[in-house]
């Protein structure tokens, strides 16, 4: 029972919570680019927005994708705060990022069709670092399980400081922020206009956007377990690593895909491996 | 009851092998192939439901089956030989002639033929084997039967050649099914050769050219596996004095000098397996007609290999070997995986993901803990069903549109919506949670978190073949989609098997708590506790029921949205403003004012994952981990 209540207020907290965030990210970036910003609540007007717009669709199998994409991500927030098995949720929310990618493709849009590709080559980048994270935190801890993470006495960070930073790679790629955000930049008008989700529009994008919210919780929620004993610290932890997004989000510009596979999977599995050796040889 | 039972298992098949080669007419001929596939299908789950046996046959008519098949050995290796002069292949000859001359000594004057060994001996690992052979091999060979006929329509040919094909086909199951059921090491060695036969015949099917040339790479590395085999097979039965695989089996663990030759045995089935450095004969395998590949990469052949490798696994477990063993599986399958990236031929990304997948298997056999057996059992089951149904959505999708190039598969939907559904469910069930093939990596990842090398592996391993799966799933979408396709026409038989392996492959997986306690805890130990569906250790959870649930209403819900918006205004594809204002048309408007069409392929990231850049290295590093794997047997 309380686990289903967990997964409920997973499901309706995460949301809020992420377009919060997505709000303070363009305050924060607007001041540090001298500007004034939009207000905090901007996020949600967007989507609102966008849930008036006219449904337009050009392929009726983008509309099943981004509905895939929101219930994927939302069940796989929602595992998270019922403490269930990280490789478990990681899974489930692959299936978010699986058919998110089959939408992209559904249209024959060049635009699309490349930026879905490219998609495809971030998850290549990030996910093999993410499932080293999780191992490692089972070799910390001793087991893939939330509730029994959560039981451990130290706070994580201590034991796997590097694999916190190979975290950081994953969340900026999930996050597509700068230096790698060449499959759906932020900016419409960009090279690849919106890439990935350049065909899809009104409703069904608002639909996506929900989506990348419960993304943002389900890896800041990930980055939390590294300081779980004690709440201040974990606050802490979090604003510190999301400042430091912005940071790299503004000062860096966007890199080719190539340079991205090349320079994240060597320096993280490098780093993973540093760290893995401490472990063992501790 | 039980040996009329085992006679339907592995002795029927033989006499409908027969039966289809000499009643040369089609309809007796798809008659005969359907009601043995009935029959093995009815005969392996009631085989099933018996649970574990042992059994010694004795003889007919005076002549112990013993000494049966140690004659039919020796006929098939001469057999062999003879092919080998016929191909005129020095390496062939070589290594038939390895086997029979140390067979022969071995027979001769080695073994103690007074000493009962008891032919059959049947596990739940064997009885889940038989099971998966019977069950989606059948499937396999019925769909065979209209597949065939357009094949030979289309090749033009004057006399059909399907009795010898249906012959090869029918026989294979009943050799694999003898395989798996084997206890005899000598009976297991016969029916390794008569697979390693059957899948040299069947790949040379065509007599083209190539066919022939890839048909004789098979038979060489699998003849090298047949080596390797005697030599375990002598070497084991020198230090145990039985040719018991039980007694072999239960010697252990051990280590010294026992373990060499269970690396040969696991060398064999590495070879078998197509696992890296021998891959190349089962990615040449797909010059064969389709049911064969299918045939070849789901249920039967490969999963001989993978077989013996997890048979043994007792035997080998806590000792270097069994590292080596996970290492090499681990790297067969992030290589292949990467490979796979780069490849367009539909075929040959299955047959790279299927070697893949089992080095996954194998790396598993390797990590030896109840959760890893556990992992590989469960990733044989659900990759026979998904590897089968894939590879006959190709086939189908090839007689449809007539290349099997996935980029060809572009909007595929619009001409073949069925198989295009079908094949996106085949790849749905490979990749995703809450499919068996999806439990099974999960587990494999859990159990392999120790170790760091190998689970470096697997993540990237997982990540790649995540790549061509989706991508594949993705295009076959790929088109401006508004009204209702028009259905498509299948034939019966062809429908009624892509149905019944998508079937399995989506209902099965629900029931896999059931199949673990029913099947896989009685035997390799408790290692989850199953609550309404969720397997749940100290260690992990998975949520196979409410995942299950809550997903299938989500497909639910999602596809009545979707059918909403039918009511939706329709968009033309951006295209940055400059579209043909013409309705329907896919085109921009490009230099000199002309219309250019619009095209977009993906992306094989060739400088990456090249097959001809990374093959050598592959081959390479693979070769030093099985010189490691048996220099430390040593």
């Amino acid at each position: 029972m309380k686990t289903i209540i967990l997964i409920i207020l997973g499901i309706v907290i995460a949301p809020v919570l992420g377009g919060l965030i997505a709000g303070l990210d363009r305050r924060v970036t607007a001041r540090l680019q001298s500007r004034f910003g939009p207000p905090l609540l901007q996020p949600f007007y967007d989507v609102a927005k966008l849930f008036g717009k006219d449904k337009v669709v050009s392929n009726f199998w983008q509309v099943f994708c981004s509905w895939v994409y929101l219930i994927a991500a939302a069940l796989s927030v929602g595992l998270l705060f019922a403490g269930s098995d990280l490789l478990l949720i990681f899974f489930v929310q692959a299936i978010g990022a699986v058919f998110l990618v089959m939408g992209g493709l559904s249209t024959p849009s060049p635009y699309s069709q490349v930026g879905s590709q490219r998609e495809l080559i971030q998850v290549l980048t990030y996910e093999p670092l993410l499932i080293l994270v999780f191992a490692s935190i089972f070799m910390v801890t001793g087991s893939f399980r939330i509730d029994e993470i959560l039981a451990y006495e130290q706070p994580l960070l201590i034991q796997l400081p590097l694999m916190f930073v190979v975290l950081g790679y994953a969340l900026t790629i999930k996050l597509r922020k700068s230096p790698f955000d060449f499959s759906t930049s932020h900016h419409g008008h960009q090279e690849l206009v919106k890439g990935m989700l350049t065909e899809f529009s009104g409703p069904y994008l608002g639909i996506i956007e929900i989506g990348h919210w419960y993304e943002t919780i389900f890896i800041l929620g990930i980055c939390a377990l590294f300081w779980h004993t004690s709440l201040v610290g974990c606050v802490l932890l979090i604003a510190s690593t999301y400042f430091a997004e912005l940071i790299i989000d503004n000062t860096m510009a966007r890199m080719t895909w190539r340079w991205m596979l090349k320079y994240v999977w060597s320096i993280g599995l490098a780093m993973s491996f540093v760290n893995l050796i401490w472990l063992y040889a501790g | 009851m039980l040996p009329m039972m085992l006679v339907l298992a592995i002795l029927l098949p033989l006499v409908a092998a027969v039966g289809c080669y000499f009643l040369r007419v089609s309809a007796i001929r798809s008659l005969i192939v359907l009601c043995t596939g009935v029959v093995l299908a009815a005969v392996s789950l009631a085989l099933l439901g018996q649970g574990t046996f042992t059994y010694s046959p004795g003889t007919i008519v005076g002549i112990s089956w013993d000494s049966l098949i140690t004659l039919a050995d020796f006929a098939l290796l001469f057999v062999m030989l003879y092919y080998a002069f016929k191909l005129k292949n020095q390496m062939i000859k070589i290594f038939v002639i390895l086997q029979i001359i140390p067979l022969a000594v071995f027979e001769m004057f080695f073994v103690d033929h007074a000493v009962e060994t008891p032919a059959i001996f049947a596990d739940s690992l064997s009885l889940i084997m038989v099971a998966v052979i019977s069950v989606i091999g059948s499937l396999i060979c019925f769909f065979a039967i209209p597949y065939m006929k357009e094949h030979e329509e289309h090749l033009h040919l004057v006399k059909s050649r399907q009795p010898q094909f249906f012959f090869f086909l029918v026989l294979f199951l009943g050799a694999m099914n003898g395989l798996v059921l084997s206890n005899n090491i000598l009976w297991l060695y016969f029916f390794f050769e008569v697979t390693t036969f059957c899948s040299f015949m069947l790949i040379g099917h065509d007599q083209t050219q190539i066919a022939v040339k890839n048909a004789t790479r098979a038979l060489m590395l699998n003849a090298l596996g047949g080596v390797a085999f005697v030599f375990g097979m002598i070497w084991a039965y020198a230090e145990t004095g039985s040719l018991d695989l039980q007694v072999i089996i239960q010697a252990g663990p051990m280590g010294g000098l026992m373990l060499a030759p269970l690396g040969l045995l696991c060398l064999a089935g590495f070879t078998k397996a197509a696992q890296v450095p021998f891959q190349s004969w089962l990615l040449g395998a797909m010059v064969a007609p389709t049911p064969v590949s299918a045939l070849l990469h789901s249920s039967t052949m490969v999963k001989a290999g993978v077989y013996i490798v997890l048979r043994l696994a007792p035997a080998y477990a806590g000792t270097f070997l069994s590292q080596g063993i996970a290492l090499c599986g681990a790297f067969t399958f992030l290589a292949c995986a990467a490979i796979a990236i780069s490849q367009s031929n539909g075929k040959k990304i299955l047959a790279y993901s299927t070697i893949s997948n089992l080095g996954l298997i194998i790396c598993c056999a390797g990590l030896n803990t109840s959760w890893a057996i556990t992992a590989a059992i469960i990733l044989i089951i659900f990759h026979a069903a998904s590897k089968a149904l894939l590879f006959l959505c190709v086939g189908t999708i090839e007689h449809g549109i007539g290349s099997r190039d996935i980029e060809d598969m572009h909007g595929l939907y619009l001409k073949m919506p069925r198989t295009a559904v079908i094949t996106i469910v085949g790849v749905m069930t490979m990749l995703l949670p809450p499919f068996g093939v999806l439990l099974g990596k999960w587990m494999a990842i859990e159990s392999a978190s120790g170790d760091m090398f190998v689970i470096t592996m697997l993540a990237l391993g997982s990540a790649l073949s995540l790549v061509f799966w989706a991508r594949w799933a993705g295009i076959l979408l790929t088109a401006p989609l508004r009204d209702k396709v028009p259905a498509e026409s299948q034939s019966a038989l062809t429908r009624l098997t892509l149905t019944a392996l998508a079937g399995i492959a989506v209902v099965l997986s629900f029931f896999s708590p059931v199949i673990y306690t029913k099947l896989i805890e009685p035997m390799v130990g408790k290692s989850f506790e199953i609550t309404a569906g969720v397997f749940t250790s100290p260690m992990g959870v998975f949520a196979v029921y409410p995942i299950f649930i809550i997903l299938a209403a989500a497909f639910i819900y999602s596809w009545i949205e979707t059918k909403k918006s039918a009511s939706d205004k329709t968009s033309q594809t951006y295209m940055c403003g400059a579209n043909v204002p013409e309705a329907g048309v896919q085109s921009f408007i490009g230099p000199m004012n002309g219309p250019v069409e619009l095209k977009a392929s993906n992306y094989y990231m060739k400088e990456f994952f090249g097959e001809e850049k990374l093959t050598l290295w592959v081959n390479f590093v693979a070769l030093a981990l099985i010189v490691l794997m048996l220099g430390g047997a040593l």
